[in-house]
């Protein structure tokens, strides 16, 4: 058999036997083992897919099967599922869009294709290999540690019999689903693994079962089924018009004149922006914030919204030079904008994390939208970058909120006095999101070059770019925010959760290092058949007609300054410790002072979350108000 | 190769000598505004000299680190100016010496601190976009980023970016912590500040992140020379007048709150820059 | 060695900064400290700028007497001031309670409490004496370090 062939089956169906075992296999013990397995496993044949990429292959069949036949079934058994569902909880919108996508897919199987035509069915090209990497190291990495933390909730909310099985079958579940999801060419396949995605998360969101979590989940998959419906639309009216269903194939040139076809990509894009929780779509993001937070790391941060970037990314070159691609460009910018001025008003850490994860894949579209080489560089870049930081971050607050049992930004004043080690993971997270050299800066720099020339979103991305920069420094200040506490003393975690933050922590800061070989190898060849890359590598220092940005060389200089720094302050260790200035009335404790009649009283001063401007309950309505607009604009605009 | 070690010692040796100089006038300047005499020209190296040798007396060890990057910072960004690099780059350096200056604030358990690193938050998220849409607006004009191709453009900026000028001398004053912008930190606020975001600062970190503000001082004036770069005398003018005139707007206008600085800012620079860009994009 | 040492020195004598701590004084002696700022005396010649925080402080100007109830303030401030540091006591009442100093609530001059460097007497002191006490006082720094034996904090 086919090398190739065997590792695709492995990414996308060990985990589904994995999860199957781990729903037979009860005990903790083995569950682990099969988590850890099959971990190993995608990130084995991850690696081994590397040097394979890129090719193309027609699996027309599995085990004698045809591949055709299985999705068709198994995705009228899918939907089926989510109408149960939906009847289930007698919820009019999922059940209204559950039958609308049946009809539509019975249209599509049964009256539109015509026979069996032999595609290649996979595409595995560099695009895919990043989002495969990323699905199996980060997406392991998250369920390593979701071992210990599945372990401490359920002893925290004393759930019995244990749910863990039903949760670590999602999760798994999941992970193959979303590597066939980047791997496969075909789009009904792609459409059946979108839906599964939709069902993973609406099952890992109502995990918890209380009402807030059960509402919260049905409203993502509402929202999420409007998105398919639009997705399954969308592949109605590309066949129609190209008469292909292979991704590739769809962008022929020469299209892009055809009004229909326009409508069609539209019609994708807006299924890629509800996946992504761009607004008017954010709140299904938020409220999924209740679920145990490696879902959150895991589903709505580094992976799976990250499907909708991958489709407009793989859709951008057919809308290039268009209208469409215009709107695209604004909506993105506009998201970035809307999503960090939101984080800003925001205390609730995971609230933060979300609104910033809205915001960059905001600014990842507006890349999309403004379809030229080096705003593809920087959407691919910002992209990978993105999904290891924030998976860093979301897993962070979930060992920090463990431990402090709150998530709130306030109540992590002086953390690193209770949680050093965690706290310093953080702040680097924190510090990779927003300083040079890392890479986060780095796409950003790239993307805001090439928006020079669109004075709207050019100005959108300014101001957000000023707001991210706010929201994030005062949290790491927040953070470190703490009296002198003598010696270092790290504090005790679990193995697994260290083996999750230390390897992502590292590994976002060595991404950014080879950050250009990043480039050369797997953003350049996967571009260059649409744009004319013009970023070339010297010494270190992409550089192109009109801006350089010296990676390695501020790579070495920050490592320099890094080391002075840390030199310093060990030395600071030595010198006189004094309490902070509290008008000479200071007491031994931190943050209090001596008040009326001798007594302590505390000292508040609570960070500025500037409530009136940047509050949720001000900015929710005119921005849900501005995407619907943007939105409109985007269909309508298709026409 | 040499070239290059000439230019980041220029860069590292004029950061602190113009930086402090400059202070130094400036202050003279607000005295005689004030029919005052004023300290000697030489005052902030005698200020800095005495702060490095006291002893070192420390609120959090993270504030060190805090001072240490914020000089780091602000010096490789006056380097990378002097390197002729790209002229964002620049900007994204310099922003982590100003992030980390206010990590370093919020690190203390002081309220004052708290109150003084929250407004240069806000502070930095005034004048943030507007110092990026300047380099826009350089971009529109010359097309490109890089410093190299903005000195050799063929005739003044100023003829074709005259709003940006304005835009970019709020970015200045805010920078350069003058009134009506001084919310985060200055001599004249004890009642409300103590020092603000300084306030736990002191010795020689108190002289390091005086140090980094002159390197940005010069960064910024760097900046403002780039919208004469034809000839020196051209250059000089128009610094030294940028410069009066923000001594003069420090002595005539009083301390406004935040509320009022983001939305005269945001809405008096976007305008501007908005204008002015339209104009180029145009043009 | 030397010659660093005797630069430091003069670093020192031309950039004092004030912190000035009102002590529980009537006011008096506040207002002709407050006046020395003033472009009429101008201090800021001689580097003199007004800080107002202990961290920055090299010179610590008391007015008024000590009492019961501040002391702690008064000793905690000058614990946050960086050495080398000075003490000036201003007024009548910095230096022995003055006119408060047979109060029940009262410790007595600055003394008491803190190692004071300099005396400016007066009801209060008219500014040139302040300006004048602060000059001796950085005279007295500059002599202390050019003995080997440098004062250090206990
Ligand atoms: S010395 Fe005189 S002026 Fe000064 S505080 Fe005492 S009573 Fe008031």
């Amino acid at each position: 058999m086919d090398m190739r062939a065997v590792l695709i089956a492995l990414l996308v169906l060990a985990p589904l036997i994995g999860a199957v075992l781990c729903t037979f296999l009860r005990t903790q013990a083995v569950r682990s083992a099969i988590v850890l397995a099959t971990g190993a496993i995608l990130v084995v044949s991850a690696a081994f897919l590397v040097p394979l990429t890129p090719f193309k292959l027609s699996l027309a069949s599995v085990f004698g099967l045809d591949l055709h036949r299985i999705v068709q079934v198994a995705d009228f058994i899918l939907l089926l599922i989510i109408l149960y569902y939906g009847f289930k909880h007698r919820h009019l919108a999922i059940i209204a869009l559950g039958l609308f996508q049946v009809a539509m897919l019975v249209t599509l199987e049964f009256f539109l294709v015509s026979g069996p035509t032999v595609y290649e069915r996979v595409n595995c090209d560099q695009l895919s290999l990043m989002m495969v990497l990323i699905i199996s190291i980060v997406g392991s990495i998250i369920c390593y540690q979701a071992i210990p933390y599945m372990r401490e909730h359920e002893h925290h909310y004393q759930v019995a019999p244990s749910r863990q099985p039903r949760f670590f079958f999602v999760m798994l579940l999941f992970l193959g689903a979303m590597n066939g999801l980047v791997l496969f060419n075909d789009l009904t396949v792609i459409y059946f693994f979108f839906e599964v995605t939709t069902l993973c998360s609406f099952l890992l969101i109502g995990h918890d079962r209380t009402t807030i979590a059960t509402q919260n989940a049905l409203r993502a998959l509402w929202m999420n089924s409007a998105g398919g419906a639009a997705f399954i639309l969308g592949i109605l009216a590309v066949y129609r018009e190209t008469g292909t269903l292979e991704l590739q194939n769809i962008l022929l040139p020469g299209l892009a004149g055809s009004g229909i076809y326009l409508l069609a990509l539209a019609l994708l894009c807006v299924a890629a922006f509800i996946k992504s929780a761009q607004f008017p779509f954010q709140s299904w993001l938020l409220g999924a914030m209740v679920a145990p937070t490696p879902v959150s790391a895991l589903l709505h941060s580094s992976t799976m919204v990250k499907v909708g970037i991958y489709l407009v990314l793989r859709l951008a070159p057919g809308f290039a030079g268009t209208f469409l691609s215009q709107s695209v460009a604004v909506f993105g910018a506009f998201s970035f904008l809307a999503g960090a001025a939101l984080a800003v008003g925001q205390s609730n850490g995971k609230k933060v994390l979300a609104y910033s994860t809205i915001s960059n894949l905001g600014l990842i579209f507006a890349c999309a939208g403004i379809n030229t080489a080096e705003s593809m560089i920087a959407a691919m870049l910002l992209l990978m970058f993105h999904a290891v930081i924030k998976a860093l971050l979301f897993l962070s607050v979930g060992a920090i909120e463990q431990r402090i049992a709150s998530r709130d930004i306030e109540d992590m004043r002086g953390l690193y006095a209770v949680m050093p080690v965690t706290a310093l993971i953080t702040v680097t997270g924190v510090v990779m999101m927003i300083m040079p050299p890392f890479g986060v800066l780095l796409s950003k720099w790239m993307a805001m070059e090439a928006a020079a020339r669109n004075l709207y979103v050019i100005i959108m991305i300014a101001l957000a770019s000023a707001l991210t920069v706010m929201y994030w420094a005062r949290w790491a200040g927040t953070l470190m925010s703490d009296p002198f506490a003598g010696r270092f003393r790290p504090e005790r975690q679990p193995v697994l959760t260290w083996l999750a933050l230390g390897p992502l922590c590292a590994g976002g800061a060595a991404l950014s290092v080879f950050a250009p070989w990043l480039y050369m190898g797997l953003i350049q060849p996967v571009l260059s058949g649409s744009y004319t890359a013009s970023y070339i590598l010297k010494a270190g220092v992409l550089e192109n007609a009109y801006g350089a940005f010296a990676i390695l060389p501020m790579c070495a200089v920050a490592l320099l300054g890094l080391v002075v720094a840390v030199v310093a302050l060990k030395r600071a260790f030595k010198s006189r410790i004094v309490p902070a200035y509290m008008s000479g009335l200071q007491t031994g404790q931190p943050f209090f002072f001596q008040g009326p009649m001798n007594q302590p009283v505390k000292a508040e001063a609570r960070n500025y979350y500037l409530d009136s401007i940047f509050g949720e309950k001000r900015l929710t309505d005119w921005v849900n108000l501005g995407g619907g607009i943007l939105l409109t604009l985007i269909l309508g605009g298709a026409l | 190769m040499t070239r290059t070690a000439i230019l980041i010692a220029c860069g590292l040796i004029a950061g602190p000598i113009l930086g402090g100089l400059v202070s130094g006038m400036d202050r003279i300047l607000t005295a005689r505004m004030q029919s005052r005499i004023g300290p000697p020209l030489l005052q902030p190296f005698y200020d800095v000299a005495k702060l490095l040798f006291k002893e070192s007396l420390v609120v959090n060890v993270w504030q060190v680190f805090c001072a240490y990057c914020y000089i780091a910072a602000s010096s490789i960004a006056l380097v990378l100016f002097f390197l002729q690099s790209d002229l964002l780059l620049i900007l994204f350096v310099q922003a982590v010496g100003a992030v980390m200056l206010v990590v370093g604030a919020l690190s203390s358990t002081s309220p004052y601190s708290h109150i003084g690193a929250h407004r240069e938050l806000l502070q930095i998220l005034s004048y943030e976009p507007l110092l990026v849409l300047v380099v826009v607006g350089f971009y529109l004009e010359t097309g490109s980023f890089k410093l190299t191709s903005i000195y050799a453009w063929r005739e003044p900026l100023l003829l074709k970016l005259p709003f940006l000028f304005i835009v970019l001398g709020y970015v200045l004053t805010i920078k350069l912590r003058k009134s009506p912008f001084d919310l985060s930190t200055c001599h004249h606020a004890h009642q409300e500040l103590v020092k603000g975001l300084l306030t736990d600062y002191s010795g020689p970190f108190l002289a390091l992140t005086e140090i980094a503000h002159w390197f940005e001082v010069i960064l910024l004036l760097g900046i403002c020379s780039l919208f004469w770069a034809t000839n020196w005398f051209g250059m000089a003018i128009l610094l030294v007048a940028t410069y009066f005139l923000e001594v003069l707007v420090d002595n005539i206008t009083s301390r406004m709150n935040w509320r009022w600085m983001l939305s005269y800012v945001w809405g008096v620079g976007l305008t501007l820059s908005l204008v002015n860009l339209i104009w180029l994009h145009q043009g | 060695m030397q010659a660093v040492k005797r630069f430091i020195n003069r670093m020192r004598s031309k950039s004092p900064w004030l912190l000035h701590f009102d002590c529980g004084s009537c006011n008096g002696c506040d207002i002709e400290i407050l006046a020395c700022l003033t472009p009429v005396y101008d201090v800021e010649r001689f580097g003199i700028i007004n800080v107002g925080n202990p961290f920055h402080a090299d010179v610590l100007l008391v007015s008024g007497t000590v009492n019961h109830r501040n002391k702690k303030v008064l000793t905690n401030l000058h614990a946050q001031m960086p050495s080398p540091k000075l003490v000036v006591a201003i007024g009548a009442c910095g230096l022995s309670g003055g006119i408060f100093r047979e109060a029940y609530n009262v410790v007595g001059g600055i003394h008491k409490v803190l190692p004071v460097d300099v005396y400016v007497p007066g009801c209060p002191p008219k500014p040139e004496a302040i300006i004048d006490g602060v000059v001796l006082g950085l005279q007295k720094l500059q002599r202390l370090h050019e003995q080997p034996s440098v004062e250090k904090e206990a």
